[in-house]
Parts: structure tokens; sequence; C-alpha cells
């Protein structure tokens, strides 16, 4: 009965984290600028197809390429940013943002997964990194899903330290939680977003190198990771960092307990479950305003 | 250059080549045989119509038309030309362009689309429209309940399947290697009735089964299920799975420090990338029907060709099957022509010698070919099971995990 | 009077065209009209109350289901309101919980419906029933199909005319220009939104019980949250705020794909993500915009 009590606990953190780092870049689009990013799971899948490469190509080791695969992805969104989304973000009415980005960003993922396919074609793919047990207090983890999820968390915290301290971070949550006062106070709204959008997606990115090292690749894995953000970004409180963070966290932890307590088939019901119950009794979420 | 272009390149260059052939015959150059079919190359169902399917429709076209084109009785050869297209995945998509094959392109032959569902949709308005069609993926106790008179089935269906593997588990328990059965199936069509063959065939063998679990087709966390079984004191696993979750259980067991004296992943396992993977893989059991050893005509020569043209190996269950379907028309034509109800004809009453072995259909069901088991050892899927089939003998116990 | 002899014309055309048309035709016209109806139901709730509902694709799962499932013991055209029937029933239910939910919140909720009632069908029939997916031996034909899909699109979209004129239509307007000032003018508006959200999932279930007999054999994957998407952006891309628009994304969308389906086998994806990509950054309004243009 320990056991199953740390397993619980051990497995729903590892879970956890992961949708952790990969909502909180879905959070810093979506709470910040009311876009809605569909395509968010495919630069995760974009992540863990370059850490792949990295990889089995040039025998890169999977964790160093996190310095290749995030700051690229950085990049990249700076760059759409640019030149797809800040069009919609000039004009338009909060809720007719939410339509169209949804709609621009569809068109995206359909974009990058036939390139995915296209160059990587749809063979399953995938490497062994550390899959070795680790032994303790009596049970056994995956070390490679320990070190996932821990990386995915300190750079979660790291990030979430960051927004607390820095001027930047400072201004992010100012233009999060009262646009039109931050622009009185001469913050760049231009320039935070495109800052965010490319934060957004290299975390999105680094998710996916991390999650390369646990499960086989197809170009059609993204989605789902997008449908688990918007929940835990949801559950959280849109544009809550810290409850993002938190939600993640319990969100993993209740799906292990129900895997472990029921079957399998209950991990979706029991996120649901979760977020249904959390919903009614607090409709802003976790940490919502 | 990416494997598809490589593809495509080959194809038109193999096709170029094969002009000079037609020239010098004294004739004008023969009209193609229009061969339709979808096969999903996006969307979920890509995988495994990219490993089993799609690789063997483009490698037998080449190679026929190598030779000059398909034999068409009473008109000589005449070249293959595909009418193809992408379904996405999406059974209306496909519905729609068979239907559009049949009616708007008037295509003289129709092959498969990848998997069940598929097969399910698309195997009767091939019927409707009198076109047979030999389906190398297409596993259900329900495609008996159809009934259609032009659709064929292939591969071993589950309840045989399932019996073989309660033959061999019955046999290593009389042996004293093994004692206590768990199973685990996914929870989508293919799993259950594995599953609910499972059930009595066990049972009939005299089997103790300590657990059964089933999970849904994109888990991502088994290690709950395997600890139970672990603690339970199981020493043979017999997971009814598909790709991606054969490899995840099969990494999970590894990582939660399992290693049962038998150990069997159902499909996926016969895959190369599943050997790669697990660095050979040695001593793990899974569903098998062919590998390169077999002593069937052009069992070799079909894994070369397949590896020269695609850059990768036939899987070690359907994918052969799907080539000795095409082997099968092939033949049809030859000997009774594109006349529809010839071809059927011909393949009811037929037993076909393929890449595969014997292929012989009863009432739209290939029973020439028995549930099979095979095993992992020193890089090659040796058959195991039944014995009269076999290209290697059983390792019992599985070996430490590499 | 042009427009509704054309609306007119266009109508009659539909109802002959099964007689005329080859099957292939007919059937891209049947999956045209399913779409047109799947995104005319979603635009008359979702296009007043800027309510982004992303449940299509449940309640289309749900229709389907539930026809494969009566479909052996009930004569056509019942399975189709059975269908109708429970995926309103299943609206009234979550509607209460998710339309107390605004913007982002209710739009998340209402996606992850989809693989919820995937997931919770397939527990309930491996625990219980033991089998999953259901067999449709017997199939009505396509032409009746055709004008099955033809009705609940015609419904749909003479629902969606009517329901400006309607009571309810209205409140529901007020309640997309400001919900708390509808509230206080005395609009029960949890009971309208629910009710008219219960009357979209009636037509979206409907469209998938009709379309289900086509593809022989129904499980748990029908449910599909691509489908959510696949509607909205019909909507979105004709223009939300007409009856026409929703049929105008719903025809451009579905002849687009077809088209470049056939055209570029593998790069059909691509160039399609690359004309919603277009769309977008050049047509605020969607495809009804571009009548506007011309005509100013």
């Amino acid at each position: 009965m320990k056991t199953l009590l740390l397993d619980v606990v051990v497995g729903g953190l590892t879970t956890g984290g992961i949708y952790a780092l990969v909502a909180l870049g879905l959070n810093l689009q979506y709470g910040l600028m009311r876009v809605l990013n569909v395509a968010h799971g495919e630069f995760l899948m974009l992540g863990a197809y370059l850490t792949y490469a990295l990889h089995t190509g040039w025998g890169v080791n999977p964790l160093l390429t996190l310095l290749i695969t995030g700051p690229t992805a950085f990049a990249v969104g700076l760059a759409l940013h640019r030149v797809l989304y800040a069009r919609l973000l000039e004009g338009d009415a909060p809720e007719s943002l939410e339509s169209r980005s949804l709609l621009l960003s569809f068109g995206v993922m359909f974009v990058l997964q036939n390139a995915a396919l296209l160059v990587w074609s749809a063979d399953l793919r995938g490497y062994s990194y550390l899959a070795v047990p680790l032994r303790w207090l009596g049970t056994v983890f995956p070390a490679n899903r320990v070190l996932a999820a821990g990386v995915a968390l300190a750079l979660g915290l790291a990030f979430y330290a960051y927004l607390r301290t820095s001027l930047t971070g400072k201004a992010v949550r100012a233009l999060m939680q009262e646009p039109d006062g931050a622009r009185l106070v001469g913050i760049q709204t231009a320039r935070i977003h495109a800052l965010c959008f490319g934060a957004g997606i290299a975390m999105s990115a680094v998710t996916g190198s991390l999650v390369s090292m646990l499960f086989e690749l197809t170009p059609f894995m993204g989605l789902p990771y997008t449908v688990t953000a918007l929940v835990v970004v949801i559950l959280g409180g849109l544009g809550n960092m810290l409850g993002c963070l938190a939600a993640g966290l319990l969100l993993g932890l209740v799906e292990t307990a129900g895997v472990y307590l029921a079957s399998s088939d209950i991990r979706l019901i029991s996120s649901y479950a979760v977020l249904s119950l959390i919903l009614i009794l607090k409709p802003s979420g976790l940490f919502g305003r | 250059m990416t494997m598809r272009r490589r593809a495509f390149l080959k194809t038109a260059a193999a096709g170029a080549a094969t002009v000079p052939l037609w020239r010098g015959k004294a004739r004008a150059q023969a009209k193609p045989v229009r061969i339709g079919y979808a096969i999903s190359a996006t969307g979920p169902y890509a995988v495994g119509a990219s490993i089993t399917q799609a690789p063997n429709y483009t490698l037998w076209q080449e190679q026929v038309n190598a030779r000059g084109g398909l034999a068409v009785k009473g008109e000589g050869r005449r070249p293959i030309e595909f009418v193809s297209t992408d379904d996405r995945s999406e059974i209306e998509t496909a519905v729609r362009f068979y239907e559009k094959l049949a009616t708007d392109d008037k295509v003289d032959l129709m092959l498969p689309p990848w998997g069940s569902a598929m097969n399910f949709a698309i195997a009767p308005v091939a019927t409707k429209y009198g076109y047979p069609m030999i389906g190398p993926t297409a596993i259900s106790g329900k495609f008996k309940e159809l009934a259609l008179p032009y659709f064929y089935t292939m591969l071993v269906q589950p309840e045989p399947q399932m019996q073989a593997v309660a033959a061999k588990l019955r046999d290593l328990r009389e042996q004293g290697k093994i004692k206590k059965v768990a199973v685990a199936y996914v929870n989508d069509l293919f799993g259950i009735e594995l599953n609910a063959a499972t059930g009595p065939a066990f049972k009939a063998a005299g089997l103790e089964v300590v657990d059964t679990k089933s999970y849904p087709l994109a888990a991502k966390d088994l290690s709950p299920m395997l600890r139970g079984f672990k603690a339970a004191g199981a020493d043979a696993f017999v997971g009814l799975t598909y790709p991606p979750d054969n490899i995840l259980v099969t990494g999970q067991a590894k990582e939660v420090d399992w290693n049962p004296a038998v150990f069997f992943t159902g499909v996926g396992t016969a895959f190369p990338f599943y050997r790669d993977r697990f660095k050979g893989a040695e001593g793990v059991m899974g569903i098998a029907g062919w590998n390169p050893k077999v002593k069937f005509a052009g069992a070799k020569e079909y894994f070369d060709a397949h590896v020269k043209k695609h850059q990768k190996e036939p899987d070690r269950w359907a994918s052969a099957f799907a080539y000795a379907s095409l082997q099968i028309l092939e033949r049809c034509v030859g000997e009774v022509g594109l006349d529809h109800a010839r071809i059927k004809g011909m393949l009811d009453a037929t037993e076909f010698q393929t890449v595969a072995g014997p292929i012989k259909f009863v009432k739209g069901e290939n029973v020439a070919t028995p549930g099979m088991i095979g095993q992992w050892q020193k890089n090659e899927f040796e058959l195991v099971w039944p014995k009269t089939w076999a290209t290697g003998t059983p390792v019992v116990p599985k070996p430490a995990w590499a | 009077m042009a427009a509704r002899l054309a609306w007119a014309a266009l109508g009659a055309a539909l109802v002959v065209a099964p007689q005329v048309l080859a099957p292939y035709y007919r059937s891209l016209a049947l999956a045209i009209l399913a779409d047109v109806g799947l995104a005319v139901a979603w635009a008359f709730f979702s296009g007043p109350t800027r309510y982004l509902s992303l449940a299509t694709g449940a309640f289309f799962g749900a229709g389907a289901y539930t026809t494969a499932v009566v479909m052996a013991r009930l004569p056509w055209p019942l399975p189709v309101l059975a269908a109708a029937g429970v995926a309103a029933a299943m609206a009234l239910l979550v509607g209460t919980l998710a339309l107390r939910l605004r913007g982002p919140y209710f739009a998340v909720f209402t996606f992850g419906l989809a693989e919820l009632a995937k997931h919770t069908l397939i527990w309930f029939e491996t625990s219980i029933t033991g089998t999953v997916g259901r067999l449709l031996l017997s199939p009505p034909g396509p032409v009746t199909l055709y004008y099955t899909v033809l009705a609940v699109a015609g419904l749909a979209v003479a629902t969606a005319m009517a329901l400006p004129r309607a009571r309810w239509g209205v409140a529901l307007i007020g309640i997309g220009a400001d919900e708390e000032r509808a509230e206080t003018l005395g609009i029960d508006t949890t009971r309208v939104k629910i009710g008219v959200f219960a009357l979209s999932a009636a037509f979206m279930g409907a469209v998938g019980g009709a379309m289900a007999p086509r593809w022989t054999y129904i499980d748990p994957q029908v449910f599909n949250p691509l489908v959510s998407f696949q509607t909205v952006i019909m909507a979105l891309l004709g223009g939300p705020a007409t009856v026409a628009g929703p049929i105008l994304g719903a025809v451009f969308l579905g002849l687009l794909s077809e088209i470049l389906l056939v055209k570029f086998r593998y790069l059909y994806m691509l160039s399609l993500g690359l004309v919603l990509i277009g769309v977008v950054l050049l047509l605020p309004a969607g495809l009804s915009g571009l009548r506007r243009i011309r005509r100013a």
C-alpha cells in the first residue's frame, strides 16, 4: 500500500510536469492575447522530431538538443507572430479574435503536419534513452520519465520566476491583468506579444524534445497535447501562470490515481471529471479571476 | 530527397525503362489496366498503411510493369495504371472515392484501403459494383456477418489466432515453464475481439489467468497495469496490443523491472522498427505470419525487392499477405481475364501458392493460414508455432531485457 | 426577389439531383449537404451568442452511434429522430454546466466533450456490453440517405431563418450583445441558451445519424474532435452572421477539399492549410464579406 501511494505521487508528478510545461506555453498565447493556437501541439511534434533527428543522426544527447530546439522554436514563434498573427491582433475584438485565430491556427496545423509527413513519412519513429529502472524506497521508476518531468518542472518554475522578477515579466503580467492600463503606462504591447508568442512556441517545442525520450513519434502526435494543454490552462485559470503549473500537476496526479485505482480507460474521464468539478465550483478556473 | 520522391522517381524510371520493351512489340501500345484504390497517407491510419500496404502496391506495380505489364488472358500484357488517392483516414472520403472509381472512372480492378474500419465501409461498395476485393488488413469476426460475396480476408481471424496462442501456452505449462498468465488488451474492436476469443480458448487449454486489463488506444502510461501483473506473480504476459502501445508496454515492462518467462505483444512486434527499438527484442513473441526464411517460393526475393525499392523491410506479418493478395490477383487475371464474375469464381475455387504460403478462401475467409506465433531471435522473427510451419524453436524463458 | 428565386432554384436542383447525378457526384452533394447542416446548426447558436462551441463532434458522434445501435430495430427515418433526441439530451445535460462558462472556458470545455463521450462510451461498452461498435447490416439506399440529409439540412436552414424573428431568437441576439443586460431586462438567459443549444445539437445529431449508414461499421472513433474544428471553420469562412454564410463556407470548403484531394495527393493538407491562412488574413469577414466588397 505504501508503494502504491509513492507510485501514484511520483507517476502523477512526472506526467503533470510535462502537462504543466506545454500548458504554460499555451497560456502565454491564449491568456495574454486570446489567440487560440490549436497548432500548439504541432510545435511540440516538431521539437520532438528535431531532437530525434539530432540524436539519431548526429548522436547528440537528447537533453543537449533542448539548447537547439528552444531557441529555434523561439525564433520561429517570433516570425510566425510577425507574419501571421500580428495582423489579427491589431484589428479585432476579443471574441472574433478567438475565432479567427482558431481558423488561422488550424491552417498552420495542417501545413505543419503535412510538412512533417513529407519529411519524415508516417512511419513510427522513436529512440530509447535512459529507459532504465531507478530503484527508490522499495519501488521502481523509469529514469527517463523522472528526468523529463524534472527538466520540465524546472523550466516551468524558472519561467515563472522570470515573470515575477524581471521587468519584461512584470510587463507581461501587467498586460494580462489590465491590458488597457498597461498600454497607458507605456508598455509596448506588440513587442510583448511577440516575445510571449515566441516563448510559448519555444516551451511547446522543448516539451516535445522531452516527450521524444519517452514516446514514439508520428506527424499526428500533436493534437492530444493541444487538448491537454487547453484543459490545464482553463483548469488553472486563463492567464494565470502559477495556476497553470498547479493545474498541470493536479491533472497528472488525478489521472495517475484514476489509472491505478480503476483502469487505464479512466484516464481521460477522470481529467474531465476534475475539470467539470472545478468549473462548477469556480467557473473561471482554480486561480482565475 | 524524401522517400516518396525517391519512390516516385524509381517508379517513373522503371516505367520509362519498360518503354523500349513495348516498342519492341510489333503492334500498338497496349491499353493500361486501371486499378483503383484509396490508402491513408495522412491521419492516424497512415502509420499502418505506410508500413504494410502502400509499399506493396507500388512495389508490385513496378515489378509487373517491368515484366511488360499485367498478363491478361487473351490480351497479352497490359501495363498497370493506378488511380489512387489519400483517404485522409476519413471513412466518408474513402467511400466516396470508391464510388467514383466504380461509376465515374470505371476502373478495371480495385484494391482495398487499410484497416478493418475502412474495409467495413468499402467492402459493401466493392460488392455492390461487383468488384472482387481481397483485404489483407481486414481482421474481424464481423466480416463474416456482412456475408459479402466479393470480399475476401487474408489474415488469420481472432479465434484461430488465440487458439494458437492458447495451444502454445498450454504446451509451455505442461513443460513447467509457465504457471500464471496475465492478459492486456487495447479497447478497440481488434483488441476486444481478440480478448473475447482469448477467454474461452485459454479456459479450454486449462490456463490460469490471474488478471485481465484493458487500456485505451492512445494510452501514455501502462506501468500501473504492468506493476499489477508483476505483483500478481504472472510469468506469461499476453498483450493484445497495437502499435504504438506495444512499444510502450515493452519499454515500460523493462522500466518496472519485469521480465516474465513469456512476453507476447500482439501486433507491431513483427515490425522491423520494433526490433531495432529494443536492440533486437530478443525473446519477445508476437503475432506472426511470415519471415524471409520461410520455404515458400519467392519469399526471399520479395524481401530483397522490398528493401531495395523502399529502403525498409516489409513487416513480418501483414506485409507479405498484402503482397500475396496481389500475386493472387495477378494469377487470376492471367488465367481468366478481367471479368469480375470469373475472377470471383477462381478465387472461390483455387488454392493459391504465394510468398506467404498457400492461401485458400472458403466463404471469403482464408483458411489455409494457421494462427502463428513468432519470436525475435538473433534479429529475425522466427516462426515458433505451429510446429509444422516453424522456422525456429521457441526460447523460453525470455532472456533479460537488452 | 432575385435572391429568393435563386435559392428556390437551388432547392429544386438539390431535390432533383439524385435522379440525375452519377453516384460519385451524388455522394459529394450529400457530404456537402451534411456539412451545411452542421455549419448552419452551429451558426444559429454560436453566431448570435458569440459562444464558440466546439461540441459539434460530440453531438455528431452521439447521433451516429445512436443510429448504429437502433437501426436494426427501427424503420427509417426513426433512427435519425432518435439520433437527434439523444444529441439534444446530451446538450441539455452538458449545457447546464457548460453554459455557465464564458468565452475560452466554454470553448475548451465543449472541445473536450467529444473525447469524453468517446472514452465514456468505450468504458461502458467494454465493461457492460462486452463489444464495441455496431455493424449496420442493411442500410437504407443511397438515394434515401440523400433525401434524409437534404431534409435535415433544409430544416436547419429554415430554423436559422426563422429564429431571429422568433422570441427566443431575439433574446439570443440580446444575450450575444450584452448578457448581463439581457438578464436585467427579464430574459431567462439560461433557459434560452440551453434551449437553442439543444436545438442546434439535435440537428448535429441528426446529421450524424443520417450519415452513419454509409460507413457500415460505427465505433467510438466516430466522436472526432476534428469535426468540431471543421464545422467552425466552415461557418467562420463563410461568415457566421448571416444564414447564407455557413452555407457558402460549407460548399466552398467541401468542393475545395475534394478538388485539392484529387489533384494534389500528397500536398492536399498543405494546400488546404495555406488557403485557410490566406482567407483569414485577406478576408476579415469571411467569404460573405467578398460580396459586400464587390457591392461597395
